[in-house]
């Protein structure tokens, strides 16, 4: 008879090293120079020792001058710390996009929109010379497993932009990588023989957690760069004056949530039909300890009902959790409420909490009295049974609360521009494939097809999202935001057809296609394997009129849908 | 008021004022004016064109031009205007003479089979979906076929499993030609039930006859059934969602070179006919 089990070792928190090659007398070196050699190890718990994290979240990188280590613009889940050597940072004016592996989009003229009448081709993603032609100012080279794009003329760079230089022992990376935000700058290697340690997130974040210096310095060009700008967005600090703002920005608190590459364990077991953890951030009955602010990710707003948790709402970056309850104790101290919903992560989320007194003191004696949230009728609202009448936090009512589910449970909010297809109206005519395909090579960059919900079909198409996942880890820079509207789009030149924006994709959206020549023959390596492209949706940036899809919809059927304006998608549900 | 109401009571309203206008000038101007019959048959040709412009404008997506939900509204509603100047230009009496009959035929034929394609256009796709089981149409012969097979196989191996031949005896003599094709098109148009209710009623009898093992193996057998049912079902409402443009089509292309015909024959003609 079969055991029933079977005795494996516990998955542990250093099991994946960042680099496995790391050597111990690397491991001891980096244990003699700063900031490490300033750590005191046992402030450190058990389970992360410094030499742990050290091993097993970094990787000693050597770049040769020229070879760009981050660029603007593009999300990164490491920092860099110079070890020997140096690095430039480019300020002033930034490097042109096409510097960046990036293609600035320009839209078709007349005669190239007639000239598709006579000049479409017959094959599939056929592609001109010119079209995968990278700029000539960069090269590429194979080097430490991966592939590098470096800059072929850096004295020119000098003299045309002005630059900064980092030395040993200087960090740069590590807001976009805590905050998931893009990078801010362009960095290249200086020197010939530049070495970098770098350090993926998880281990910042436990290095940050447990060295006062490390979290204090992380933690000043934090509220210098990123913190102001961010408040300054939020309605309830508007009637702040400088000095207010930066009160309350000293005492910000900011945490993060969840796993940066959530895409893979997300993609793992939506396969085998298990829900994502979701890690809680507040909990439903619990004291506002302050108002919780997104900076970056999603959140969901949840209520007990019955043995399990309703969703409420969605909450993307600039929303904010537990104000109204903070608010109602403000002005109605004699009957305090608790929490009416919990909060929790989904995927990833930095987080900024505003803690409960800096608001009573400093934020809430600023607003005016139209701008203070309703009071909270507790007694109304028994939080242990809400009702479904009472899925008051917005979204539900809006949309109901089986589309609200289905989009929290398919993380498709994170979709700035989601194809919903109305399935009461689609005659299934498919004239929005064909008009994608007329538009893009003969080949529609996505399926009418696609998880449903009612009548709503969410067809498996770039959305186009919030928090881009698959713009992790490009080697190249060729899959990128557009500077006007911020359409996600891959530029053909220099995609390598690596697959990692494909694979990075939770939503399947992006596919690897074999690319032909101008007369539609197979491109081939020199092993005679084909080459490959990333292809998706570039929601028609090239064209006039926006996505040919949703002018194509005969019947009002199809719509390019920002999840997150959800009275915009409210309207057009009931139109 | 919805925006699709809103639609389609603007629509509503400029047809029948333009159609008004129509028959007020008709009415006005056709003793008045000679060849007024040529003035109201130009028009009417000339929104023809105009109407059967639509499949041209699907067939450039990439231009920016009107979206095509713009273009097939004013479609629907210049079309049943062409309706009210097609009366017009024949005085509202039907033609004599083969030809103009058979102008006036085709032109009727057109107009019936796009109010049909209007009517399931509307009607089909909120069957589909409260149906459910979304499937591309290219993908139903290939499903129809899994099912098929898996049916088949399960018919056959209930032989040597209960040393009976009940399930296999039924799968022949009912469910075979089932699976073989697409079944009932007609009835699935109507919305009809029945088919589907006839044979899971057959199944049920058979129930009893059967032992636990050949149980589990009919359940199976009852839910392949409703599988193929409900390919059935699709493709019949998607095949007609299809099917109707390729009358519709043909016939505006029949329509317009019989009006061509038609204007050459009225201008050499038209000597003696004032």
């Amino acid at each position: 008879m079969p055991e029933a089990f079977h005795i494996v070792e516990r998955p542990q928190r250093f099991d994946a090293a960042f680099d496995p090659n790391m050597a111990d007398v690397d491991v001891e070196l980096l244990l003699t120079i700063p900031p490490f050699s300033e750590m005191d190890p046992e402030k450190f718990p058990k389970r992360t020792p410094l030499r742990e994290i050290i091993a097993h979240d970094t990787r000693i990188r050597r770049y040769r001058k020229g070879e760009i280590i981050t660029r603007q613009g593009d999300y990164g889940t490491s920092a860099f710390m110079v070890l020997s050597g140096s690095v430039r940072v480019v300020l002033e004016p930034r490097l042109p996009a096409s510097l960046l592996g990036r293609r600035e989009a320009r839209k078709k003229g007349v005669f190239r929109l007639l000239a598709q009448l006579w000049n479409g081709r017959r094959e599939p993603e056929s592609f001109r010379g010119s079209q995968l032609q990278a700029d000539e100012r960069l090269g590429g080279r194979q080097s430490q497993d991966e592939f590098r794009v470096f800059l072929q003329d850096v004295p020119r760079i000098l003299d045309r932009h002005r630059t900064d230089v980092m030395g040993t022992g200087d960090f740069f990376g590590e807001i976009a990588a805590l905050s998931r935000n893009p990078r801010t700058a362009t960095i290249f290697a200086d020197s010939d023989q530049a070495e970098l340690l770098e350090i993926r997130w998880q281990g910042l974040r436990d290095l940050m957690k447990s060295d006062d210096r490390l979290r204090a310095h992380i933690d000043r060009i934090y509220r210098q760069r990123a913190l102001a700008s961010h408040l300054r967005a939020i309605p309830f600090f508007r009637h702040l004056t400088k000095e207010q703002l930066a009160e309350v920005a000293a005492q910000t608190e900011f945490a993060t949530y969840g796993e940066y590459d959530w895409s893979g364990d997300y993609k793992r077991m939506a396969k085998a039909g298990k829900a994502a953890p979701e890690p809680l951030v507040a909990t439903e009955g619990d004291y506002p300890n302050g108002v919780v602010l997104i900076r970056a990710g999603f959140a969901r707003v949840s209520r007990r009902f019955g043995n399990g948790e309703r969703s409420l709402n969605y909450l993307g970056a600039g929303h904010f959790f537990g104000f109204s309850e903070i608010a109602h104790n403000w002005r109605q101290p004699d009957s305090p409420v608790a929490l009416q919903n919990s909060l929790r992560v989904l995927g990833y989320s930095h987080l900024l909490v505003v803690p409960t007194a800096v608001m009573e003191k400093v934020v809430l004696p600023t607003l005016p009295a139209r701008e203070l949230p309703a009071l909270i009728d507790a007694e109304a609202a028994p939080a242990e049974a809400a009702p479904e009448a009472r899925s008051d936090a917005g979204a539900g009512e809006k949309l109901g609360a089986d589309l609200l589910e289905f989009i929290t449970e398919n993380r498709f909010f994170n979709g700035t521009a989601t194809m919903l297809i109305d399935l009461d109206r689609c005659t299934r005519c498919d004239d929005c494939v064909r008009a994608c395909a007329s538009t893009h090579d003969n080949n529609p960059r996505f399926l009418r097809h696609g998880p449903t919900s009612g009548r709503i079909m969410v067809a498996d198409a770039c959305m186009h999202c919030a928090d881009p996942v698959c713009m992790i880890g490009c080697p190249t820079g060729a899959i990128h935001r557009e500077t006007f509207k911020g359409q996600v789009t891959i530029n053909p030149a220099t995609c390598i057809g690596c697959k990692m924006c494909a694979s990075n994709c939770p939503y399947d959206a992006i596919r690897m296609v074999e690319i032909r020549d101008a007369d539609g023959q197979f491109l081939l390596d020199q092993d005679l394997r084909p080459i490959l492209k990333a292809t998706k949706c570039d929601l028609c940036v090239e064209n006039y009129g926006g996505p040919a899809c949703q002018r194509a919809c005969p019947h009002g059927a199809l719509v390019r849908m920002n999840m997150n304006d959800l009275d915009t998608f409210a309207k057009w549900l009931k139109r | 008021m919805t925006s699709f109401t809103r639609q389609r009571w603007v629509g509503t309203l400029l047809f029948l004022a333009a159609s008004v206008v129509a028959v007020w000038t008709h009415l006005h101007f056709r003793g008045a004016v000679s060849h007024w019959y040529f003035v109201t048959g130009w028009v009417l040709l000339a929104v023809m064109l105009v109407v059967a412009l639509y499949n041209a404008r699907k067939k450039l997506p990439f231009l920016p031009m009107i979206s095509s939900e713009g273009w097939l509204q004013f479609h629907i509603y210049a079309g049943f205007f062409t309706g009210t100047l097609f009366l017009v230009h024949v005085d509202f009496r039907w033609p004599n003479g083969w030809f103009e009959s058979s102008l006036a035929w085709i032109y009727f034929l057109v107009m019936a089979s796009g109010v049909f394609g209007l009517v399931i256009s509307r009607v089909f796709p909120q069957r589909l979906s409260i149906r459910g089981g979304e499937v591309f149409f290219e993908q139903i012969p290939t499903l129809r076929h899994h099912a098929a097979s898996e049916a088949e196989t399960l018919a056959l191996a209930s032989i040597p499993e209960s040393s009976a031949t009940t399930i296999a005896d039924f799968y022949e003599r009912r469910l075979r030609a089932f699976f073989a094709a697409p079944r009932h098109f007609w009835l699935h148009l109507m919305d009809s039930r029945r088919p589907l209710n006839t044979v899971l009623d057959d199944i049920n009898d058979l129930r009893r006859y059967l032992n636990e093992k050949e149980r589990g193996a009919l359940t199976r057998l009852e839910q392949l059934v409703r599988q193929k049912d409900g390919l059935d079902y699709h493709h019949a409402l998607q095949s007609m969602l299809k099917l109707w443009l390729f009358v519709h089509l043909p016939l505006t292309y029949s329509l317009l070179l019989f009006t061509a015909a038609h204007v050459v024959i009225v201008y050499a003609f038209s000597g003696g006919a004032k």
